[in-house]
C-alpha cells in the first residue's frame, strides 16, 4: 500500500519558524559578541564563548533554512 | 468562398498526382503481394470501420476491427500494418479489446504491441503485432479498437500564405484497409473540422456529411488492398508545435516537487510570407491572420502554487491562472501572435505540494508523475524530462508505460555536497496521448534531508569560531613597543577592577542578607536566628576583604587607575563598620 510522504514540518508553519527561530538566534550572537567585547582576556572563559556560539549558530542555522523555504526556495 | 484560379487548381491536381506516383512503387509491390501471399491468409477480418480525426493538428486514427480465425490452428498475434511514409509519423500506438456494442471506447484493457519484421514483405511497409491475452480458436472472432496517432501528418499547401489567405491542408491516406488479411465489409470516415473542402479524392461510394467525408462500405477486398486518397481543406486549428521541451522536475523532501519547463515553439502550419500588419490583425482577427494564434493553455495539476510564466527578457505579463479543486488552469499568451513559421521560447514554472506525487511502498520512495506536457493539443518533437532527486537518493528505478531513451547526471543546487542524481527521459514525437504516469522508484534515508541545515549550522558556527580566535589571538608584531606594554597593562588592571567590582558586588548582597535579617529581629525578636546570621556574614566578609587585598596592593602600583575604587572602598569599609556596631 502506498502511503503519501508528506514534509516533517507543515509547509504553513515555515514563516513563523523562520522569524522565532532567526530572532533567538540574533539574541543569542547578540550575547556572545557582548561577551567578546566587554570581558577582558584573562577572565574570559572559552567553553562559555563556544557554548554560546554552538546556541547562536544552530538557531541561526534552522532559521535561515526555514526562512529560504518560506520564500520558496525549496532546499 | 474564394473562387480557385486555374493555375492553383492545377498545382493541386499534380501535387496529388506527385504523391500517387511517390506511392506507386509501394502500389506495384502490394498488387504483387496479394495474388502471391497466403502464409498469413488464416485470419480474415469480417468488419474494419475506420474514423480518421482531422479536427486537430494531430491525426487520430481509430480503427475497429473484427477478427475471425477462419484457418486451422489458433491465432493468438494480429499484425498491424503501416506504410512507411506514415509510420515515420506514427506517434502513438493503442490495441484494446472491444467487449460487446455500445461499449464506450478505450473500455477495454489495452494489449501488449510489438515492432515486427515478418519474412517475405517488403520493406516499405512497417508491422506491428498485437498479442491477444487468449488464443483465437478456429472459427472464433472478436474485435478490438486500434488508435494510431500520427504527427505532422498535416501538410500545408500552399506551403506559404500571407496574412489574408487561408490555410489549407493537405492529407493523405487509403480508402481501402491497409491489412496482410482479407477484409470482407470495411468503411472509413473522414472527419474534418470545417465544412470548407477545397477538393478530396472521389472514389465509388464516396459521401459527405457536412464536415464528414465518408468512404464506402467496400466489400470483399483481398490482402493488401490499397487506394490512394487524398483531402485537402481549410483548417485554422493551433499547429503549436515544441521543437524542444525540457521538463525538470525536482524533488523537495521539505514539502515541494518543484517543475519546470523551456519550452520552444514554432507554429508547425503553412509558412507566413510578405508582411504582416498588426493593425489588419487586430481589425479582423477572422479574416486575416486566422491560422495563427495568440495563446496557449496548461492544464495543471490542482493545488499548483508559484506560477510563473518568463522568457530571457524577463517577465511575460499576458497570463493568466484559473484554479479550482480538480484542476488549475494557466492561459499564457506569448510576446506577439505565432504565425506559420514563427517562433517562441519561453519558460514555465509552478510548485506542487509534496504528498499528491510523492508516495512510499515497501521501503522504496517513488514519484508517481505526468510524463507529457500539460499545454492542450501540443505536439513535441522532442522531449526530454528530468528528475531531480534529493541529494542521498539511491538505487534508482524508472518505471515508464512505453518505452523510452533513459540516462542519469548529477546537478548541484542549493546547499549540497555531492550533488543530486537525476534521471534523464527522452523521447521524440510526443502527443497528448502520451500524458501518462510514469514512476521513479529510490531509496532515501530520512537523515539525509539533515543535511541542508547542518551545512548552514556549521557554516555559522565556523563564523563564531573564527571570532573567538580572532579576540583570542594576540597579532601585534612588536612585543616590546610601549604601546604595546601599556596595552597589556590597561587589559590587567581592567581585569582586576572586574574582579574587585565583582567582590564589592558580593560584599554588598552579604550586606543586603544581614540586614534582611536585622528587621527579621525586631519583628520577631529571634535573636538565635540573627546571630548566627551575623555570624556566617562575618564569615563571608572576611573572606572577601582577605581576597581584595593582593588585588587592591596590585592596583595601588597604578596610581593614577586606583584612587578612586580605594575610596569608595574606604567608605563601604565604614558603613559596614557603623551597621555592624548598630
Amino acid at each position: 500500500m502506498a502511503a503519501a510522504i508528506t514534509s516533517p514540518v507543515p509547509v504553513a508553519w515555515y514563516p513563523t519558524l523562520a522569524i522565532f527561530m532567526l530572532a533567538i538566534g540574533l539574541v543569542v550572537t547578540a550575547s556572545f559578541f557582548i561577551y567578546e567585547a566587554t570581558s577582558s582576556r584573562r577572565n574570559r572563559s572559552l567553553a562559555k564563548e563556544l557554548t554560546t556560539g554552538a546556541l547562536a549558530s544552530f538557531f541561526l542555522g534552522f532559521g535561515t533554512l526555514f526562512l529560504l523555504l518560506a520564500s520558496g526556495v525549496y532546499v | 468562398m474564394f473562387k480557385q484560379l486555374p493555375a492553383e487548381k492545377l498545382r493541386t491536381d499534380r501535387l496529388v498526382m506527385g504523391l500517387r506516383f511517390d506511392l506507386l512503387s509501394l502500389f506495384t509491390t502490394l498488387a504483387l503481394l496479394s495474388t502471391t501471399t497466403t502464409v498469413l491468409s488464416d485470419v480474415i477480418l469480417s468488419r474494419v470501420d475506420r474514423r480518421i480525426d482531422l479536427t486537430s493538428q494531430i491525426a487520430r486514427v481509430t480503427s475497429t476491427l473484427k477478427v475471425e480465425n477462419a484457418g486451422p490452428g489458433p491465432v493468438s498475434e494480429i499484425l498491424i500494418t503501416f506504410p512507411e511514409v506514415q509510420a515515420k509519423n506514427l506517434a502513438y500506438l493503442m490495441a484494446a479489446l472491444n467487449e460487446g456494442k455500445g461499449k464506450v471506447k478505450n473500455s477495454g484493457i489495452s494489449l501488449p504491441i510489438k515492432a515486427v519484421n515478418p519474412e517475405g514483405m517488403p520493406p516499405s511497409l512497417i508491422f506491428h503485432s498485437v498479442s491477444l491475452p487468449t488464443a483465437l480458436g478456429e472459427g472464433d472472432s472478436l474485435t478490438i479498437d486500434v488508435l494510431a496517432v500520427f504527427t505532422h501528418a498535416l501538410r500545408a499547401f500552399p506551403e506559404e500564405i500571407t496574412q489574408a489567405d487561408i490555410q489549407l491542408v493537405l492529407f493523405q491516406d487509403t480508402a481501402h484497409y491497409l491489412s496482410p488479411y482479407a477484409v470482407n465489409i470495411q468503411s472509413l470516415t473522414v472527419k474534418l473540422p470545417k465544412s470548407r473542402i477545397e477538393s478530396y479524392t472521389k472514389l465509388d461510394n464516396t459521401n459527405i456529411h457536412g464536415s464528414d467525408i465518408k468512404y464506402g462500405p467496400y466489400e470483399n477486398l483481398p490482402s493488401f488492398s490499397y487506394a490512394p486518397v487524398a483531402v485537402h481543406f481549410e483548417t485554422n486549428q493551433p499547429f503549436a508545435v515544441a521543437q524542444e521541451l525540457v521538463r525538470e522536475i525536482e524533488i523537495s523532501h521539505w514539502g515541494n516537487v518543484q517543475v519546470t519547463e523551456h519550452y520552444n515553439i514554432v507554429h508547425g502550419g503553412a509558412k507566413s510570407k510578405g508582411e504582416f500588419s498588426r493593425l489588419d490583425f487586430q481589425a479582423r482577427p477572422h479574416l486575416q491572420g486566422a491560422s495563427a494564434f495568440r495563446n496557449l493553455v496548461a492544464k495543471l495539476p490542482p493545488r499548483s502554487h508559484s506560477i510563473y510564466y518568463r522568457d530571457e527578457i524577463g517577465n511575460i505579463s499576458t497570463s493568466n491562472v484559473w484554479d479550482d479543486p480538480k484542476k488549475t488552469e494557466l492561459l499564457i499568451e506569448p510576446r506577439y501572435p505565432l504565425f506559420g513559421g514563427w517562433r517562441t521560447t519561453f519558460t514555465i514554472g509552478y510548485g506542487l505540494p509534496l504528498q499528491d506525487f510523492l508516495f512510499e511502498s515497501e521501503g522504496k520512495r517513488f514519484l508517481d508523475f505526468s510524463f507529457g506536457s500539460p499545454i492542450n493539443d501540443l505536439v513535441i518533437d522532442n522531449l526530454i524530462v528530468k528528475v531531480v532527486l534529493p541529494e542521498g537518493s539511491n538505487d534508482i528505478f524508472i518505471s515508464t508505460p512505453f518505452p523510452v531513451k533513459q540516462g542519469q547526471e548529477t546537478k548541484i543546487s542549493h546547499l549540497d555536497f555531492v550533488g543530486r542524481p537525476v534521471v534523464l527521459l527522452e523521447k521524440i514525437n510526443v502527443v497528448p496521448e502520451h500524458n501518462q504516469y510514469f514512476q521513479v522508484y529510490y531509496k532515501f534515508n530520512s537523515l539525509s534531508m539533515l543535511m541542508e541545515p547542518f551545512i548552514l549550522i556549521s557554516g555559522f558556527f565556523f563564523l563564531f569560531v573564527a571570532c573567538i580566535v580572532y579576540v583570542h589571538v594576540d597579532l601585534s608584531i612588536s612585543k616590546s613597543s610601549a604601546s604595546y606594554l601599556a596595552k597589556m597593562q590597561w587589559d590587567e588592571v581592567r581585569a582586576t577592577i572586574q574582579e574587585v567590582q565583582s567582590i564589592i558586588n558580593q560584599c554588598l548582597s552579604t550586606h543586603e542578607k544581614l540586614e534582611a535579617s536585622l528587621r527579621d529581629l525586631s519583628r520577631t525578636g529571634d535573636v538565635q536566628a540573627c546571630k548566627t546570621a551575623r555570624k556566617t556574614a562575618d564569615s563571608l566578609l572576611k573572606e572577601y576583604s582577605k581576597e581584595l587585598k593582593p588585588l587592591l596592593s596590585f592596583l595601588q602600583i597604578f596610581s593614577s587607575g586606583y584612587s578612586n575604587i580605594t575610596l569608595r572602598w574606604r567608605s563601604w569599609w565604614q558603613r559596614r563598620g557603623s551597621c555592624k556596631r548598630g
